[in-house]
C-alpha cells in the first residue's frame, strides 16, 4: 500500500511555474475556443491538412523572417534531446507542446515564448522500458466551449488530461486524471516492461479521443509472440473507455481468417503508430496501420494478416469498422502506414469526391472516397514474384495504384545508379553488384556473402515519405510532400534464437573473419559489412530529397523540387571537383512540409554549410502554384518537427521545431519584423 | 597536505597537457583496425537495432554516408562521444564505457571509410575533442 502510494506521489504533476505566471502572462484564454488564428490540432484540423490560409508572410519578407522567440528544451529531462518531433498547438494566445526526454508538456505564451506552465510525470522503470521514448509527436487539445484540456500519452503509455489554463491534472478523468493504457486492452501486458507505448499525438473527434500503439523496431524480433496494437477510444470527459478494435481480428472477428495456422492468436504489433486523421461530419476516424510481428521476416504469419498496412475507417463513437482497404498484402517491406491520411474534397471529371489521400514509404498517394473506401482511381492488384526463404509465406499479388503517378522512385535498377563521373559509376556497379535488385515489392533474401548480401530496397524501409507525411491547400486540392531516396539493405539472417523468430534482418559474415561472440537478443549477423556508398558519394541518382505537388483533381504531379542544399560532402569531395551539379536535395530526412495562402514551407533535414558560411540548416519557402524557391532563412540546425503557423495580435509567426548533430531541441518562432515603434 | 595538493596539480596539468598537442581530423589515420573491429561487436549489440546493421539507417538516422558526415562535419569526435554518452542507446543512455565509445566511434570511422592508423582513438573525451570530423579531405 505504501509502496503504491509512492508511486502515486511520484507521478504527481510537478507545476514549474506558479498559477499567478499565468494569469500575468495571456490570461485566461487557454479556455476560448479555437478561432482562425489558431492550430487546435497536430495536423492543423482533423483532416490533416497542415494548412492556414494567412499571408502576412510572403514571397517577397520570406528572406527578411526574424526570430520572434526561442525556446530551448534541455532541462524537460534528466539529459537533453537531439530529435525533437514535436507540432506544438496555438489556443488562445497559448502554445502547447510536449517537449524534452521526459515527453513533459509546457505551455508558452505564444507571443513571447515565455513559459507558462510545465506538467511532468516521473514513471521511472516504466518510463525507462517504454518501447517509444523521447518528447513525442505532440498532443491534442479539447474545449466544450467552457474549459479546455490537453491530452497526450506518457512514453510510460499512460493516457494524461490536462487543465489547459493551469497545467494541473483534471481529477475528474480516468484516476486523478489519468489513464493507463496498458490496462484493459484485452490482453495481459505488464505494466512496467510490457512492450507498448506511443509517440504520436492522440486524436480527439466527436468528443472521443483515439489512441494508438506503437512498439520496439521489429527488424529483430526476439519472438514471434508479441504485445498486440490494440486501438482504442475514450470519452474525452471521464476517460472512461468506450470501445476497442482489434487491429488482429479475434475468432468470430472479420478477417480472422486471414491468419493462417492460428497466427493471429501469438502475432502482435499491427498498431497505430502514425497520426490519425477524422471526419467529423461523417462520424468516421481514419487508421493509418503498420505491419504485423516481423518487418522483413512473415513465416510465423503465414496469410494476407488483415488489418496489417491497411487503411482502416472506424466509426468514431463505436469502433466499428466502416471500410478498409489494404496497402500491402502480407507486407516484408517494413513499409506500414507511417503517415496520416489526408482528407480533401475533390472534384473528378464533375463529380465531387469527399476523397482521403494516403501518403506512403513507397511513394504512392493512394486516393479514396472516404465514405466508402472505394479507389478513386483504380487499383489494380498485379503478380508479384515470390522469394525463395525458408518457411516464408509470400502473396502472389499486391495492389499497384494506377493514379497519381509515384511520387519518388520505386524499385532500383543500374540505371539509378550514380553517374557523375564514368568512374563513379563503374565502382557504383560494382558496389551493386553484391546485392538483389529489382522493382517494388522485390521480396528480401537471405543474405549470403557470396551474393546477394541483401536486397537494395528503394524506397528504403524509411520511405519515401515518413511520419511527418503530407500537406493540403483546399483552395486547389493540391497535396504537398516530401520524400527521399536511399536504399535500404534488407538481409534474412537466422535470428538468434530461431526456435522464437526464424529469420531477422542482418548480414553475412565474411567466413574468412574472426568469430565474433554471439549477441543474444541484439542484431544479427555482421554489422558493418561492405557500404553501400561510393568513395563515400551515394550508390544512387539525385535528387536525394524532394517535395512533391499533386492535382488531387487530376491525379498528376503538378510540380517537383529539389529539397535541400546540395551536402557539403558532395559538393566538396575531389571527384566531383569542376562538376556542376544541381541541387540534390537531401535524403534520410523526415521532413513535414506547411501550406500558407502562397507558401509551401518547409526546413532542410541535415546540416550544411549556410550561404552565410555558418553551420546549419535553411528554412525555405517555394511558391505554392510553381514549386519556384522565393525565399530562405537561415536555422542554427535542421528541422525535426514538422513547422506550424498561428495569427495572434495580427502577427504571423512560424514555430519550426529544430534538434540534430550538436545541437539540442529547440523551437524556433519567426515573423515578419516590426515596423519601429510598433512594438 | 600542502605538497599533495601541489602533486596533484602537477600530475593533472600533465595530464591535460597531454590532451592537448595539434588538432587531428578523421583523415589522420585516428584508430586502428582491431579497435574497429571490437565496436563492429558493440554495435550490433548497442546500435545495429535503429541504425541498421550497415549503419545505413533505419529508424535511427544512417551513421555512414552524406548525410552522417554532412551532419558532424566540423564538429569534433568528442561532441560525438558526448552524444553516445548523454542518449545512447535509448533505452540506457550511459551504458557504454568511455573506451566502448571510443572503439564503436571507430567502427563508424571505418565503416565511412576513414583511413586507420597505428594508434587507438583516445576514450578521453577531451583527448577526442582535439579530432575533428572532416567530411572531405582536408
Amino acid at each position: 500500500m505504501k509502496r503504491e502510494l509512492l508511486r502515486v506521489l511520484r507521478w504527481l504533476i510537478v507545476p514549474a511555474v506558479c498559477a499567478s505566471a499565468v494569469v500575468v502572462g495571456v490570461g485566461l484564454q487557454g479556455q476560448a475556443p479555437a478561432a482562425n488564428g489558431d492550430w487546435t490540432t497536430y495536423g492543423g484540423d482533423l483532416g490533416s491538412h497542415r494548412y492556414r490560409p494567412f499571408d502576412q508572410i510572403t514571397a517577397t519578407n520570406f528572406k527578411d523572417l526574424e526570430v520572434a522567440w526561442r525556446f530551448k528544451t534541455d532541462a524537460l529531462g534528466a539529459r537533453p534531446e537531439f530529435n525533437l518531433q514535436s507540432t506544438p498547438l496555438m489556443v488562445g494566445g497559448v502554445l502547447y507542446t510536449t517537449a524534452g526526454t521526459r515527453r513533459s508538456v509546457v505551455a508558452l505564451d505564444a507571443a513571447t515564448g515565455e513559459l507558462l506552465w510545465v506538467h511532468r510525470v516521473d514513471e521511472g522503470k516504466r518510463g525507462d522500458a517504454a518501447p517509444r521514448r523521447l518528447s513525442g509527436r505532440g498532443l491534442a487539445y479539447w474545449s466544450d466551449g467552457r474549459e479546455g484540456r490537453i491530452v497526450y500519452v506518457t512514453p510510460g503509455y499512460q493516457m494524461v488530461a490536462l487543465d489547459a489554463k493551469t497545467g494541473q491534472r483534471v481529477r475528474t478523468f480516468g484516476t486523478a486524471g489519468m489513464v493507463d493504457l496498458k490496462q484493459n486492452i484485452d490482453q495481459a501486458i505488464d505494466l512496467e516492461t510490457g512492450e507498448i507505448g506511443l509517440h504520436a499525438a492522440p486524436l480527439i473527434a466527436n468528443d472521443v479521443i483515439i489512441v494508438g500503439a506503437a512498439h520496439l523496431p521489429g527488424s529483430v524480433p526476439k519472438s514471434r509472440v508479441h504485445e498486440k496494437g490494440f486501438i482504442r477510444g475514450y470519452d474525452v470527459r471521464t476517460g472512461k473507455r468506450l470501445w476497442i478494435f482489434h487491429t488482429i481480428p479475434e475468432a468470430g472477428e472479420f478477417g480472422f481468417n486471414t491468419w493462417e495456422k492460428d497466427s493471429a492468436s501469438y502475432t502482435g504489433n499491427t498498431g497505430v503508430w502514425a497520426q490519425m486523421s477524422a471526419d467529423p461530419e461523417l462520424g468516421l476516424v481514419y487508421l493509418p496501420v503498420e505491419l504485423p510481428t516481423g518487418d522483413y521476416y512473415g513465416g510465423h504469419r503465414p496469410g494476407n494478416g488483415l488489418y496489417g498496412e491497411s487503411l482502416l475507417a472506424l466509426d468514431i463513437k463505436t469502433g466499428k469498422r466502416r471500410w478498409h482497404y489494404q496497402l500491402v498484402h502480407h507486407g516484408v517491406w517494413d513499409f506500414d502506414i507511417p503517415a496520416a491520411p489526408i482528407l480533401a474534397d475533390i472534384t473528378v471529371n464533375g463529380r465531387l469526391i469527399k476523397a482521403i489521400a494516403q501518403p506512403t514509404k513507397q511513394n504512392w498517394l493512394y486516393v479514396f472516397d472516404r465514405a466508402t473506401g472505394q479507389p478513386v482511381w483504380p487499383i489494380e492488384e498485379r503478380p508479384v514474384p515470390a522469394g525463395d526463404v525458408p518457411g516464408e509465406w509470400y502473396s502472389p499479388t499486391q495492389p499497384f495504384v494506377s493514379k497519381p503517378p509515384a511520387y519518388d522512385l520505386q524499385g532500383i535498377s543500374q540505371n539509378d545508379l550514380i553517374d557523375f563521373t564514368p568512374d563513379l559509376r563503374a565502382e557504383a556497379i560494382k558496389v551493386a553488384s553484391r546485392y538483389k535488385l529489382g522493382p517494388l515489392f522485390t521480396p528480401p533474401p537471405v543474405s549470403r556473402w557470396e551474393g546477394p548480401l541483401g536486397l537494395l530496397m528503394v524506397p528504403s524501409s524509411t520511405g519515401g515519405t515518413n511520419w511527418p507525411g503530407g500537406a493540403l491547400d483546399p483552395e486547389t486540392n493540391r497535396f504537398y510532400g516530401y520524400s527521399f531516396r536511399a536504399p535500404s539493405v534488407i538481409g534474412l539472417v537466422p535470428g538468434p534464437k530461431p526456435d522464437e523468430f526464424r529469420y531477422v534482418n542482418g548480414q553475412a559474415r565474411d567466413p574468412g573473419a574472426p568469430p565474433v561472440v554471439p549477441v543474444i537478443g541484439a542484431g544479427s549477423g555482421e554489422a558493418g559489412g561492405p557500404g553501400v556508398t561510393v568513395q563515400g558519394l551515394p550508390l544512387l541518382k539525385p535528387p536525394y530529397g524532394t517535395i512533391s505537388a499533386i492535382d488531387l483533381n487530376k491525379g498528376e504531379i503538378a510540380w517537383q523540387v529539389a529539397h535541400g542544399e546540395t551536402p557539403d560532402a558532395i559538393k566538396n569531395h575531389p571527384a566531383l571537383r569542376g562538376l556542376s551539379i544541381p541541387r540534390t536535395g537531401r535524403a534520410n530526412g523526415r521532413i513535414g512540409v506547411l501550406v500558407t495562402k502562397t507558401l509551401v514551407i518547409a526546413g532542410e533535414p541535415g546540416f550544411g554549410t549556410t550561404p552565410s558560411g555558418q553551420r546549419g540548416a535553411m528554412l525555405r519557402a517555394y511558391d505554392k502554384a510553381t514549386g519556384t524557391e522565393v525565399g530562405a532563412v537561415y536555422m542554427p540546425a535542421p528541422q525535426t518537427g514538422s513547422p506550424m503557423t498561428y495569427m495572434l495580435n495580427g502577427r504571423q509567426y512560424l514555430v519550426v521545431p529544430i534538434s540534430g548533430a550538436g545541437y539540442s531541441g529547440e523551437f524556433i518562432a519567426f515573423a515578419v519584423p516590426q515596423q519601429a515603434g510598433a512594438r | 597536505m600542502r605538497l599533495v595538493a601541489a602533486a596533484t596539480v602537477v600530475v593533472i596539468g600533465v595530464a591535460r597537457g597531454q590532451a592537448q598537442g595539434p588538432e587531428r581530423t578523421v583523415w589522420d589515420g585516428v584508430f586502428t583496425d582491431a579497435q574497429a573491429a571490437r565496436g563492429a561487436t558493440l554495435y550490433t549489440e548497442n546500435c545495429a537495432l535503429c541504425h541498421g546493421p550497415t549503419l545505413a539507417g533505419a529508424d535511427g538516422p544512417p551513421l555512414t554516408g552524406v548525410e552522417f558526415t554532412s551532419n558532424w562535419n566540423s564538429l569534433t569526435l568528442g561532441d560525438l562521444a558526448d552524444r553516445i554518452r548523454t542518449a545512447m542507446p535509448p533505452d540506457n543512455p550511459g551504458k557504454l564505457s568511455a573506451q566502448e565509445r571510443a572503439d564503436v566511434i571507430a567502427h563508424i570511422l571505418n565503416v565511412a571509410q576513414f583511413p586507420a592508423g597505428v594508434s587507438e582513438l583516445p576514450r578521453d573525451t577531451s583527448a577526442l575533442a582535439r579530432i575533428r570530423v572532416r567530411a572531405s579531405r582536408p
